[in-house]
């Protein structure tokens, strides 16, 4: 076991050395990769980004009670202090028909507003809470269940949940998701693609090599090792030049959007990876190439025979 | 040690290599197997290191079925036999050690065990000191005996040496083959194809003549020089 171990060791150390001989192919191949994994890489950071965006809109949604009609404004009053003093609640402002009244004005540009409000009357619009839950409950399970709440109190018509806005902007997300998912096959595929095709021309640039090795009794396994290793290397690095792109245009990005996140109120808006996420990358790059190696090797090794 | 029966091999485009050829080699023996260019001395090698597989018959080495062989088989053969080729089969990029440790590295010896044995091959072979020197640097017989020591170094039990003393001059012929005779004193098998007649005098050891992909004559002791003389003579079609 610990000679087996020495000889993968050996055989990585003499592939290093091997890519390090032949820069320009090295760089090539690595560049080739660290850009195919840096795409998908910007459309997770996009999509998380604004999966984080959302769920901090949801953690603010207005809540709009309205009472009934017929309520008078002592038993409103009593209505409002019962919700206000509810322990999801952070914040809530009654709204007198009156008021509401006059925020309609404000929002229509209806000219004739007062003669068809004096055709009617008298002031249909209810009494209103609008309410603010804290962010505790802030996904929409937890909404749900703070309306089914709200909805015991006698002398609540109608709860209107504000919800729509985030609920689009979710499945435009998953949208991009989707699409994101999509590309990164597709690229992984081409990656496997062009990954083998360096590898073939690395096999047969070491033709006499392979052939002698067999001739003395090299093993299939062992003429191949050596290419695997190739592969997972430039993957390895691949991996690590891509997330060092991706750190350098998130600090590029980060100033404009720092200063956007700034007017909303938020800290910042850009998902940054978890070292967990990071050593995803670290390992796929590695992945695809040896599997791109594998490939290319099950290909053309066989190929090579000694004559 | 080596066993053929009726051994046909016929390539792909249609050149007959050998024809029915049939002979026994017993382990410790040293035989050399003479014959023209084109004769099929180089396709028997071929045979017996399964880098070709024949048409027909039967052929043993160390009581394996070599055509029978299974191809995870084939580097085990491979590593019993040590295999000096004509056109030396060196690697020109690689030092003269990673060329005769390579038989050595592929079964995973300890690094430190290769580097004693290759020392101890090279000294066999009269090339001491040279280890890190590329075999262009070296001349034909240097280059020669480089191969020699690549065959042994695993200590096989048979050694195939086709034409291993092709272009060099007497003295250097000389020496080579006496290299392949201490080897067979110590009990390896030895079988080397020639068309170099004065070494097969000289060493008076059983001659095996192909002619054409015949087997043509089995000499239990050295010809004497006139059957020699009529087997440079012989009517030799494939000369090139």
């Amino acid at each position: 076991m610990g000679s087996y171990f020495i000889r993968h060791v050996q055989v990585m150390i003499s592939t290093l050395g091997d890519m390090v001989r032949s820069p320009a192919n090295t760089i090539n191949t690595v560049l080739i990769i660290a850009i195919t994994l840096l795409l998908p890489l910007f459309l997770y950071v996009v999509v998380k980004s604004s999966e984080g965006l959302s769920d901090s809109w949801q953690g603010r949604p207005q809540i709009s009670v309205f009472l009934q009609n017929e309520v008078s404004s002592n038993e409103a009053e009593l209505i409002f202090q019962e919700i206000q003093l509810h322990p999801s609640i952070e914040l809530a402002e009654f709204v007198t028909p009156k008021q509401a009244l006059e925020e309609f004005r404000l929002l229509s540009e209806n000219s004739s507003l007062d003669e068809e409000l004096a055709f009617l009357g008298e002031n249909p619009l209810p009494p209103s809470i609008v309410l603010m839950p804290n962010s505790g409950a802030a996904n929409s399970a937890d909404l749900s269940e703070l309306k089914q709440q709200l909805h015991k109190i006698a002398g609540i018509d109608t709860i209107r949940l504000d919800l729509d806005w985030t609920d689009r902007f979710t499945a435009i997300v998953s949208v991009v998701r989707r699409i994101g998912l999509l590309l990164s096959a597709l690229l992984a595929i081409g990656l496997i693609l062009i990954v083998g095709n360096t590898i073939k021309l690395l096999i047969y640039n070491r033709r006499d090599e392979i052939e002698i090795a067999k001739l003395v009794g090299a093993t299939n396994t062992f003429v191949k090792r050596p290419f695997l290793y190739f592969g997972a290397l430039f993957g390895l690095f691949g991996s690590v030049l891509a997330l060092g792109f991706l750190f350098i245009s998130a600090s590029l990005i980060d100033q404009p959007l720092t200063k956007l996140a700034s007017m909303y109120q938020r800290q910042s808006l850009m998902h940054s990876l978890t070292v967990y996420e990071a050593l995803i990358v670290l390992a796929i790059g590695p992945l695809l190439g040896w599997m791109a190696a594998r490939w290319s090797v099950a290909q053309h090794l066989w190929r090579i025979r000694p004559r | 040690m080596i066993k053929l029966s009726q051994i046909n091999k016929r390539y792909p485009n249609g050149h007959e290599a050998l024809k029915d050829v049939s002979f026994e080699i017993a382990a410790g023996e040293m035989v050399f197997l003479a014959g023209r260019s084109g004769a099929g001395k180089s396709t028997l090698f071929k045979l017996i290191t399964r880098i070709e597989k024949q048409t027909s018959g039967s052929l043993l080495v160390d009581q394996q079925n070599v055509s029978r062989m299974r191809s995870g088989k084939i580097p085990a053969l491979r590593r019993d036999i040590g295999v000096i080729f004509q056109d030396h089969k060196l690697l020109m990029d690689r030092t003269v050690f990673d060329n005769v440790a390579l038989p050595l590295i592929v079964i995973g010896m300890p690094h430190d065990e290769i580097r004693k044995r290759v020392r101890a091959a090279l000294s066999k072979v009269g090339l001491d000191g040279k280890e890190t020197q590329k075999p262009i640097t070296l001349s034909g017989g240097e280059q020669q005996r480089v191969g020699i020591a690549r065959a042994v170094i695993n200590r096989p039990n048979i050694l195939l040496a086709d034409e291993p003393t092709g272009n060099l001059d007497e003295a250097l012929s000389d020496e080579i083959i006496d290299i392949f005779a201490d080897f067979n004193r110590v009990g390896v098998t030895v079988l080397i194809a020639t068309h170099d007649l004065r070494q097969v005098e000289r060493l008076s050891k059983r001659t095996l003549h192909l002619e054409h992909g015949e087997l043509i004559g089995d000499y239990h002791h050295a010809p004497k020089a006139k059957s020699a003389s009529s087997i440079v003579t012989g009517s030799g079609v494939f000369d090139g």
